[in-house]
């Protein structure tokens, strides 16, 4: 749209051009008491002029000529969005912290440990997490869970669940009293019966399910994260063909950041670690190869130092590589207690 | 399976002919605690918080003579008398069966336990392999013979011994290995998942000898073990039982304690107990 095309009375249209005002990116440059100054007219006259070529540039925006690929944004508008944007509670503060608050929605995350670090406690605790309610600081959300190892212990879950409900109502004393509907929410029932719990025992069906996810999300759209525990375990048999398994892993990474994107939701990938031989020694790597590192956004690895857990972020597109120690207590993830007591002598 | 099958998901397996249904985590809740088999004694019981879970995968590891078999048999003959009421499928490996032990271990009064064992003897990966999608037909197709109770329990002795004679340790055999030990335990976790069985497998020990290899590390005799197969077949099972032993003390009487290494359902921690004649049993730190 250009000045010519504007809807405002044709007198102050002759003035603009007259004036020099050739294009709708000149107008927005300019204030209403030079416009006013430039046109020889009233002030507020300058103010509905300005405001129309607002409306009309804001138009533009939304789908005229000038945006190359339809539904483009600018950096702009994608910090400010990603500013706004909520995190889920992994329920460690120290690992929320080199989180950058926690896991990110529409990010694909993925997060690897050796057997008994805590992977599938991690994931548990995040499906339960994303149902904290709004007004507790939580995305009210739902989740997935995709269970190709058999680890998800619904007596566990519960337990969590529980856990997380008796953090709420501490730091929340009043929730209970407030909600007329808080009675009937947090019960650990409720956390569970909000997981959708898929059991997957061959690759195939990993595939099948990953696949109609699409449909499945497209009408649950309160999902807010989806985790696979572990995307690895079938991948590790059965394939002969390492490049054909590199790229059916590859289709699969690049679906699952389309739905993390298309609905708003987080994407966590537990995957194994296996022993890799590099220079000479035998070192702990992350499963499923060089290629598959690039398929995800954020890459936390678990680890063992002495009798403590640690996590260490491996890749982040904006944050730095820093470790924090946690711990897995009865409740599920939380901080360890060590590091709690160091921050207090600190205070 | 041909991995070209990958294209086509919805033709490859008879199990993802309709759409994938999602579960709801709260109905299986009281199926998951009612499915606990029991080890037959309350206080190893407790330290398993109700016993062995069904449909999942536990290992019980630990060096010769600390129990393993002593367990899987006395397993196979609690299974018949818990509620779960099953008879069990016994595959060992390490030849020849004890079935000498498994008599003096069943009670004089109950000779019929025996019948609810079934025994097949595994060679081979193979064979293992082979027999595993066996048991898959046995278990969908249950048994006419209308006094055998169903199938609930699947015990390996030992997982290890498969693997001793015929892998070399160059790259091409042990990522050959690794592999068998994906697909096996893939196996046993689908009969475990499909039919709600109580899968046992049990593994030796080996000596540490590098530092950090990312398996679990126990002190077992005055040695340092893990379990064997390395950190590959670690990531295969769900539960991890590490059995040990003190080194022997003065009085010639050594400790032995069952330890909870990883499981998704329980804490790290351990607990002491006994072998007598009659079986396994969870000895009270105040009894010593």
């Amino acid at each position: 749209m250009e000045i010519a095309d504007l809807p405002i009375c044709t007198s102050h249209r002759a003035k603009l051009l007259a004036a020099g005002y050739s294009s709708l990116a000149a107008l927005s440059a300019a204030d209403p008491p030079r416009l006013a100054l430039d046109l020889n007219i009233e002030i507020p006259e300058a103010e509905d002029i300005l405001k129309i070529a607002v409306c009309a540039n804001k138009f533009k925006g939304a789908d005229g000529p000038s945006s190359v690929i339809k539904g483009a944004q600018n950096a702009w508008d994608m910090l400010s969005d990603e500013q706004s944007r909520k995190h889920i509670n992994t329920g460690s503060g120290d690992l929320n912290n080199i989180l950058g608050g926690g896991i990110h929605c529409k990010e694909v995350t993925e997060i690897g440990g050796v057997p008994g670090i805590g992977k599938t406690q991690l994931g548990i605790q995040l499906a339960i997490n994303v149902q904290i309610p709004v007004e507790c600081g939580g995305l009210g959300g739902k989740s997935v869970y995709i269970d190709t190892e058999g680890s998800f212990m619904v007596e566990r879950v519960y337990q969590i669940a529980e856990g997380c409900i008796s953090d709420i109502l501490e730091y929340f004393p009043h929730y209970q009293n407030k909600a007329p509907s808080g009675q009937e929410k947090l019960k650990p029932e409720s956390f569970l019966a909000d997981i959708y719990y898929f059991r997957i025992c061959s690759y195939t069906e990993q595939i099948a399910v990953i696949n109609y996810l699409e449909k499945f999300l497209g009408e649950h759209k309160d999902v807010r994260i989806v985790i696979i525990d572990s995307v690895t375990f079938h991948f590790r048999q059965d394939f002969d063909d390492m490049a054909l398994r590199t790229r059916v892993l590859s289709g699969l990474s690049l679906k699952l950041m389309k739905l993390a994107k298309t609905y708003n939701l987080a994407v966590v990938l537990l995957n194994q670690v296996t022993t890799k031989f590099t220079e000479g020694s035998f070192q702990l790597t992350l499963a499923l190869g060089d290629s598959w590192s690039h398929s995800c956004t954020n890459r936390l690895i678990l680890y063992w130092d002495g009798n403590l857990r640690y996590a260490y972020l491996d890749k982040s597109p904006s944050l730095p590589a820093v470790s924090a120690p946690y711990a897995v207590t009865g409740k599920g993830v939380r901080d360890a207690v060590s590091s709690n007591r160091k921050r207090a002598r600190v205070m | 399976m041909r991995p070209a099958a990958a294209t086509h998901p919805s033709n490859s397996s008879s199990h993802s002919q309709q759409e994938p249904r999602a579960a709801n985590p709260l109905l299986l809740l009281p199926s998951s605690r009612a499915a606990k088999l029991s080890l037959g004694c309350p206080i190893l019981d407790r330290l398993l918080s109700g016993g062995l879970p069904a449909a999942s995968v536990t290992e019980i590891a630990g060096e010769s003579a600390s129990g393993k078999t002593q367990l899987c048999l006395q397993l196979a003959l609690v299974a018949p008398l818990s509620p779960m009421s099953s008879s069990c499928l016994f595959l060992h490996s390490d030849l020849p069966f004890p079935l000498r032990r498994l008599r003096g271990l069943a009670p004089k009064s109950r000779p019929d336990l025996l019948d609810h064992v079934l025994v097949a003897a595994a060679h081979s990966t193979s064979d293992l392999l082979s027999l595993l999608s066996r048991a898959q037909h046995l278990l969908t197709h249950p048994n006419d013979s209308p006094r055998r109770l169903p199938i609930r329990l699947i015990l390996l002795d030992s997982i290890a011994s498969l693997f001793r004679a015929d892998f070399d340790a160059s790259p091409a055999d042990l990522r050959r290995r690794s592999a068998l030990f994906f697909r096996i335990s893939a196996k046993l976790k689908e009969l475990a998942h499909r039919h709600q069985c109580v899968v046992v497998v049990t593994n030796q020990v080996v000596d540490v000898v590098e530092g950090e290899t990312g398996n679990t590390v126990e002190w077992s005799s005055g040695r340092r073990v893990s379990p064997a197969l390395g950190l590959a077949w670690a990531n295969c099972v769900n539960t991890r039982l590490f059995l040990t032993r003190d080194a022997d003390g003065p009085n010639g009487c050594s400790r032995r304690r069952m330890k909870v290494a990883f499981a998704p359902h329980l804490p790290e921690r351990a607990c002491e107990f006994a072998i007598r004649r009659d079986g396994v049993f969870g000895v009270e730190p105040s009894e010593r």
